[in-house]
């Protein structure tokens, strides 16, 4: 596999007050797509930007390959990076743009020629060589920083939010593009981005910061699935948190005591309970309920075991039809596990996605101020820990 | 719409009030007469000029040589120093800012005065050198604000996207930032080169015996009354002026932007 | 690493304007607290003879002689120039226009005052077509007064009043105007109201373009002025410089200028803060 290994150890970055990293430690494989993913301000793009040379980290060192690449200047890293306005020379046409780094390296005239060609072939701009950067459009100039930052075939590739200028429907597009070209050419691959659904759908590893911090490193499943905190829970996708505090530990089970809600049971993985996450009775927890996996329906199935599902009343206050999928904001009141307890004016709102897999049969449409069900499996639901302030 | 009435109306005649002098001075450059009272066409203004008159060809020679020499002098100094200020963080930058900036600001006399007696102190007594440094300094501010403005248009990343490329400093210079600030750099260069052929307050000062520019000559000329040998060499620099603002029209909008 | 590039691109800058700025403004500075030499330079004790200098009555009154030209000027080139920015930034031929005004100033500044002496002059183009007319029987003394030097200074620094309006003025949202008249204004109260203040900023410059090199005026004053009353400070520093040989002097008036020309930029900063503070204040 070609790429290198690139290992951070302790960066620790201040500006100023400001302290932007906070003793950052991560392992990118060789040859993966790894994504740095967080809210503006987390110090992703500082990471990113240390990795190229741009900047000095305070402490902490950064290897590349066993090599600590901090010492060198940008110019003689074998890492090169795609910048977020694409960064393109106003004044050389799109191939002196991707010859370039050759002409710095003084290649003979045949060999850039081919490399410039073959680059332009890969990224799909063949035809355009002698167009200036300002008659291209968006998506073009696109893949000039692509064709330029990899003609130089570094060891790895950095992108800062190469797809933010871009609008949508583009996005995706290129997205699938870049994950194609990484996988021809296969080199490391640090991808910066603030947008979940971009680094969930194609990164192999991602680590998700905030505030300075690496808050969980995992591949999509697990950082989707099994969220370590409320920060990636809530950032990654969409989520219902339940708080309350661990009544009993019984196997898997692990029944959480919410306040004006009753208990809330849920399955843990087994390797779960062992290992880092210790969850005893009297523990502080959130409970965790991605809205994809709560069911809605006017009529509650007959079947529900309180042991394998939590299933509540509610008053839908709001539907949000989404072409694919229906969003349903609930109102649920307390201490209900039976029917026994009609819908009142309880504190919680909970979110229920339903895909439109089999929208009609799937019983009767649910309309705003309906009184209606909502149910989920115990293997569903997650506990999270609560950092104490 | 009676706003724009009025405000077209004092704009025409602005232009009137503008051009009509000029108008007046390029006629009575053609009258055969020595007084402003028109008795017949003739060339014999420029005759004179062209022939009678070595002295001011000679401060033509000079201001020449001084404005080519003070702008490439400016240009080349102002470039990189705008390329560090626009650019670079460093900690005298606030001062380099403030006193590059100085001289545009204060009253031409000013500077003039200064300047003379500074050098009056070092004993520098050769006239056109002095003109020539005087000049060089009140057209930095100009080629700073010029190129600060054109460099202004690029981001700081497209440096950064050179360097990781794997360009040095000075490559990145060469290849990247002055071909790329190049319409701001001879705007600046055209600019620095006008502002020298025009200055008379500062020259005067510092000028002495046998260093007069033009514009030293014409005040010569013109302190003592009217001539029409002034309106015919005013014909020949309006043309003049008139032929570098057409080449200078591409590169007029960094003028404005300052 | 930066640093060392930002340091190194100033530096023949920053040396240059120290040198051969900043150094002989010093120079000045100190002169002006010394005595003066006999045959012109200085003699090296601590004197505020030149200060004291400065409150003759004849000093004081080309001191308010000159604030009185430099202001009716600066205030006539500001009733020119806001119509005229106006007109050209609503216009469809904008660069033709802002070419037109340009041009003129682009030639050579003394041909421009020569052109003012040929039509002004006692046997000059307007005397002699007054007469032609019959409407005068002997020429009228135009120049040589401190109208000739208003009028001149304003032809001469009308542009520069111009083209920071214009620019202002074409950044203006006009839809403003719009607004302003559909919540019941009259046109002439949405431009003060709504536009004036918009463009405050284009204003100050302009005043500020005229005002400086106005008060610090020599060239004009010594070519069309004349008599007691157009004698400006300008004047009076290369009077005291080349004839009269009192470089205290010279140095201290010098000063002076320095001085009002700075406080009129601080004054300009000040404002220019104090607008971007109510701006800030107002998004919230």
């Amino acid at each position: 596999m070609k790429g290198s290994e690139v290992r951070i150890e302790g960066i620790d970055k201040r500006f100023g007050d400001f302290h932007a990293l906070k003793d950052v430690s991560v392992v990118v494989r060789k040859g993966e797509f790894f994504s740095l993913l967080g809210p503006s301000g987390c110090g992703k793009t500082t990471l990113l930007r240390i990795i190229a040379g741009f900047e000095t980290p305070s402490a902490g060192l950064v290897y590349v390959d066993g090599a600590n690449i901090l010492p060198l200047p940008p110019n003689r890293r074998h890492v090169n990076t795609i910048f977020q306005n694409y960064a393109l020379f106003p004044h050389l046409t799109v191939f002196e743009n991707v010859a370039f780094p050759l002409r710095l390296k003084k290649l003979s005239r045949q060999e850039i020629n081919r490399k410039v060609e073959d680059y332009l072939t890969l990224t799909k701009l063949t035809g355009q060589e002698y167009k200036k950067p300002a008659q291209l459009s968006g998506g073009q100039k696109q893949r000039v920083a692509i064709a330029r930052a990899l003609v130089n075939e570094p060891d790895v590739l950095l992108l800062d939010e190469p797809l933010s200028a871009l609008d949508a429907k583009l996005r995706q597009h290129m997205l699938i593009e870049l994950d194609t070209i990484h996988d021809k050419i296969g080199i490391t691959f640090i991808y910066v981005t603030h947008d979940q659904q971009e680094a969930l759908s194609v990164s192999d590893h991602i680590a998700v910061m905030n505030e300075g911090r690496v808050v969980q490193v995992g591949n999509p499943t697990e950082i989707y699935e099994s969220p370590e905190d409320i920060f990636v829970a809530n950032f990654i996708g969409e989520a219902n948190l339940f708080h309350g505090t661990v009544s009993s530990v019984e196997g898997e089970m692990v029944s959480v005591d919410v306040k004006d809600l009753g208990i809330l049971n849920v399955t843990m993985e087994p390797g779960d309970l062992e290992g880092m996450r210790d969850f005893k009775p009297g523990k502080k927890v959130s409970i965790t309920v991605r809205p994809e996996k709560i069911n809605i329906a006017i009529e509650k199935p007959p079947d529900l075991q309180p042991d394998v599902f939590s299933f509540f009343p509610c008053v839908v206050e709001e539907v949000i039809y989404n072409g694919f999928q229906s969003k349903f904001f609930v109102k649920v009141s307390g201490g209900a596990q039976g029917p026994e307890t009609g819908p009142g004016n309880g504190n919680f709102t909970v979110k229920a996605f339903k895909q439109h897999v089999s929208y009609y049969s799937a019983g009767p449409e649910i309309k705003w101020k309906d009184r209606a069900w909502i149910w989920w499996k115990a293997d569903d639901a997650y506990l999270v820990e609560v950092h104490d302030a | 719409m009676k706003k724009s009435r009025f405000s077209r109306l004092v704009f025409f005649l602005t232009l009137l009030f503008l051009f009509m002098p000029l108008f007046i001075l390029v006629i009575y450059a053609f009258n055969e007469s020595k007084n402003m009272v028109w008795t017949g066409f003739s060339l014999v203004w420029f005759e004179r000029l062209f022939t009678g008159s070595r002295t001011i060809w000679r401060a033509f020679r000079n201001s020449i040589l001084i404005a080519l020499s003070s702008a490439a002098t400016a240009t080349v100094l102002g470039t990189l120093g705008a390329i560090g200020i626009n650019w670079y963080n460093f900690k005298l930058k606030k001062y380099i800012q403030a006193v590059s900036l100085l001289p545009l600001i204060l009253p031409e006399i000013i500077i003039g005065v200064s300047m003379l007696i500074f050098f009056v102190g070092i004993d520098l007594q050769l006239g056109l050198l002095r003109i020539y440094i005087a000049h060089t300094t009140f057209n930095l501010p100009f080629v700073l604000l010029v190129v600060i403005s054109r460099l202004d248009e690029f981001d700081f990343s497209i440096i950064e996207a050179a360097r990781d490329l794997g360009a040095h400093e000075h490559q990145t210079l060469l290849r990247i930032i002055i071909p790329m600030a190049l319409p701001g750099i001879i705007s600046a260069f055209l600019i620095a080169v006008t502002m020298s052929l025009e200055d008379f307050v500062i020259t005067s000062f510092v000028s002495g015996p046998g260093s007069s520019t033009l514009p030293v000559h014409i005040y010569s000329m013109i302190r003592t009354g009217v001539s029409p040998v002034v309106n015919a060499l005013s014909v020949v620099l309006l043309g003049g002026t008139i032929s570098l603002v057409f080449l200078m029209r591409p590169f007029l909008k960094y003028i404005a932007h300052e | 690493m930066k640093k060392n590039y930002g340091v190194i691109y100033t530096l023949p800058t920053g040396l240059w304007v120290s040198l051969f700025f900043l150094v002989p403004v010093i120079i000045v500075f100190l002169y002006s607290f010394l005595e003066r030499g006999e045959l012109g330079g200085v003699v090296w004790s601590f004197s505020l003879k030149a200060y004291q200098d400065m409150l003759s009555p004849t000093f004081l009154h080309i001191l308010v002689i000159t604030l009185l030209i430099s202001l009716a000027a600066t205030a006539l080139t500001l009733l020119i120039a806001l119509p005229c920015g106006y007109y050209m930034a609503r216009s469809k031929k904008k660069s033709l226009y802002l070419f037109l005004i340009i041009i003129p100033f682009l030639t050579n500044f003394l041909i421009r005052i020569y052109a003012w002496q040929a039509i002004l002059g006692n046997s000059g183009f307007l005397n002699n077509f007054l007469i032609r007319l019959g409407l005068i029987e002997d020429h009228i003394q135009f120049l040589y007064n401190e109208w000739a030097v208003i009028i001149v200074l304003v032809y001469s620094y009308l542009p520069y009043a111009i083209l920071p309006l214009y620019s202002t003025i074409e950044k203006f949202d006009f839809s403003l105007l719009e607004a302003a008249r559909d919540l019941g204004t009259s046109h002439p109260g949405s431009i003060m109201r709504v536009m004036i203040p918009n463009i405050r900023a284009g204003i100050v410059s302009a005043v500020l373009f005229t005002f400086i090199p106005t008060f610090g005026a020599y060239a004009v004053p010594k070519l069309v002025g004349g008599g007691k009353n157009s004698f400006m400070l300008g004047n009076i520093i290369a009077d005291e410089i080349l004839v009269n040989r009192n470089w205290p002097f010279a140095s201290a008036t010098s000063i002076l200028i320095t001085l009002v020309t700075t406080a009129a930029l601080g004054l300009y900063m000040f404002a220019n803060k104090s607008a971007a503070r109510a701006a800030q204040r107002k998004k919230i």
